[in-house]
């Protein structure tokens, strides 16, 4: 196996397959990796309930067999999770969870020779909270009746515990302000071609659709861990056919265009009065700190620039935290949602810190957690 | 912030037609502020609205120090320095050059005028250019007016 090959493969454990979506090979691969010693640790999600789970460091290969199955509600980040722990790992990550993962390989805080990242495709997530809230509202049936979740020919269906299936379209749903997080609806990244190896379901064709995932090997330690896992007996793989590879492009064609087409129509350029228009959105900041401690690309730790040169006490205009944030992160966000989701006064922060992002990372070509390349700023040549 | 400077010359009632604009000049110790120095020498007349910070290079000016004027009430912020290639510290004004690109995105981007943020490099003998930089700035923020971002009760 090697770099740029393309396979479909399934899980050779019954159990895991039945369990697990898509044929359940990432569960089995991260299993065969622990079981073969080739990392240490794996990272998987501990379900709580059909829409929150909690991601945990296990060495334990039965917790990763039976965490299979996957969950869409599930907006935490791996990135700082692994951070600073100098662990050998493998973990599934969404595209942007890669992304935070390269991120903090650069800050030194990841070793990323260490770091086997399986990526999965992700068209976007949703917060538990505005699911449970859509649930009621949109579908009209109580969230704790919920048994699963389903995204098929651009339509969201909840299946009841008796047996019935209720579907809205996402258009429909995201008009009126729910489904997928905001930051998902402009993501361009929807396959994580700059992970190890990249897995999900789009481009399984004819009988295996449901039953296998597309992997995509993107390094030779994706090729590794793909390798050890058929050898170990837990995947068995095949060559995808012309028409699968076709049509995983095709869906990532349609999907990236559908996220430039909401970049459109989330950031409007404001003429004037943009200064009043920030002031107003921060104006109910708590200063909790939140959003710097789940930033999966901050990683100055607790004394940093934002906080130590910001005092509640400061009778500014705009607090110096918001601005030196502002400014780090013009060159290094990238979009995830987390400082959104954690914020406890709604402020959202992911949208603001685009707008400055967006105009910078256009003019400097720089794609933070696409590739190992420093920003830009790094790149100063000397005595020139 | 040269704190006596700016309370001895902070004109009594502001947004007046008296009002004299508050300008924050950050100089590097052996171009800019040898400029200004010259400038002075010269008899090059400017006016009364720069408060020069004195810094061992441009290079060490954070945009955090820019920020920092801003808030504090200063009406333009300038950044100035040895010309590209003739830095003291051989690399020190690149870095400034890099920096100030952020910097001046993210200042633009927030809703200040662009005239308030400005970047210039200025030797040490050009004290012309100093005096004439200084009354530009002035005569573009006068035409401005004060800063949106300038505190309740600064002048």
């Amino acid at each position: 196996m090697q770099k740029g090959e393309m396979y479909v493969g399934w899980s050779t454990k019954e159990d895991v397959r039945k369990r697990g979506g898509s044929g359940g090979l990432v569960t089995s691969m991260l299993a065969a990796a622990l079981e073969k010693k080739l990392v240490d640790a794996v990272v998987v999600l501990k379900k709580i309930n059909e829409f929150e789970a909690v991601p945990i460091i296990t060495s334990d290969v039965n917790e990763v067999l039976n965490s299979a199955g996957s969950l869409h509600s599930v907006p935490s980040h791996f990135a700082k999770l692994i951070a600073n722990r100098n662990l050998k790992v493998a973990l599934p990550a969404k595209g942007c969870d890669v992304r935070g993962i390269i991120e903090q390989g650069k800050r030194n805080a990841i070793n990323l020779d260490n770091t086997f990242i399986v990526g999965l495709n992700c068209g976007g997530s949703m917060h538990p909270v505005v699911t449970r809230e859509m649930l009621e509202v949109m579908y009209k049936i109580k969230p704790e009746d919920v048994h699963g979740e389903e995204i098929e020919k651009g339509k969201l269906i909840f299946e009841t515990k008796d047996g019935k299936e209720h579907a809205i379209t996402i258009d429909e749903l995201e008009e009126k302000g729910f489904g997928r997080r905001e930051s998902c609806r402009y993501c361009t990244i929807k396959v994580p071609n700059n992970s190890d190896i990249a897995c999900g379901n789009w481009g399984v064709t004819g009988d295996l659709v449901g039953k296998a995932t597309f992997v995509e090997i993107n390094s030779e330690k994706g090729a590794k861990l793909l390798q050890n896992a058929v050898d170990a007996g837990y995947v068995q793989v095949q060559k995808p056919d012309e028409k699968g590879v076709a049509m995983r492009a095709k869906i990532k064609g349609v999907m990236e265009d559908l996220g430039k087409k909401w970049k459109g129509k989330v950031f409007v350029p404001i003429e004037n009065g943009r200064l009043e228009y920030f002031r107003k959105e921060l104006e109910h900041c708590i200063d909790c700190g939140a959003c710097k401690t789940v930033c999966p690309t901050c990683s100055c730790g607790e004394v940093s620039k934002c906080t130590e040169y910001h005092s509640r006490g400061d009778a500014y205009k705009m607090s110096m935290y918001h601005l030196v944030r502002f400014l780090h992160l013009a060159d290094a966000c990238i979009g995830c949602g987390q400082c959104s989701d954690v914020c406890p006064v709604d402020i959202p922060l992911t949208r603001l810190y685009r707008r400055f992002a967006n105009p910078v990372q256009e003019q400097l070509k720089y794609e933070p957690g696409m590739d190992m390349r420093k920003p830009p700023y790094f790149e100063v040549k000397l005595n020139e | 912030m040269s704190s006596e400077v700016a309370a001895a010359s902070a004109p009594a009632a502001a947004k007046t037609d008296g009002w004299e604009p508050k300008i924050v000049a950050f100089c590097c110790n052996w171009c800019s502020y040898g400029g200004a120095d010259s400038a002075g020498m010269g008899r090059f007349q400017q006016p009364a609205s720069t408060r020069i910070i004195r810094v061992m290079c441009s290079g060490r000016i954070d945009p955090l120090h820019v920020f920092n004027a801003f808030l504090e009430g200063a009406d333009a912020v300038l950044v100035t320095g040895c010309h590209i290639g003739d830095c003291h510290y051989v690399n020190g004004n690149d870095k400034t050059k890099i920096k100030y690109k952020y910097l001046e995105n993210v200042v633009h981007e927030l809703g200040i005028e662009k005239e308030r943020l400005q970047l210039n490099w200025i030797s040490a003998s050009e004290g012309e250019k100093f005096a004439n930089f200084i009354r530009d700035v002035t005569a573009q923020i006068k035409k401005l007016g004060p800063s949106p971002l300038k505190p309740e009760g600064v002048a």
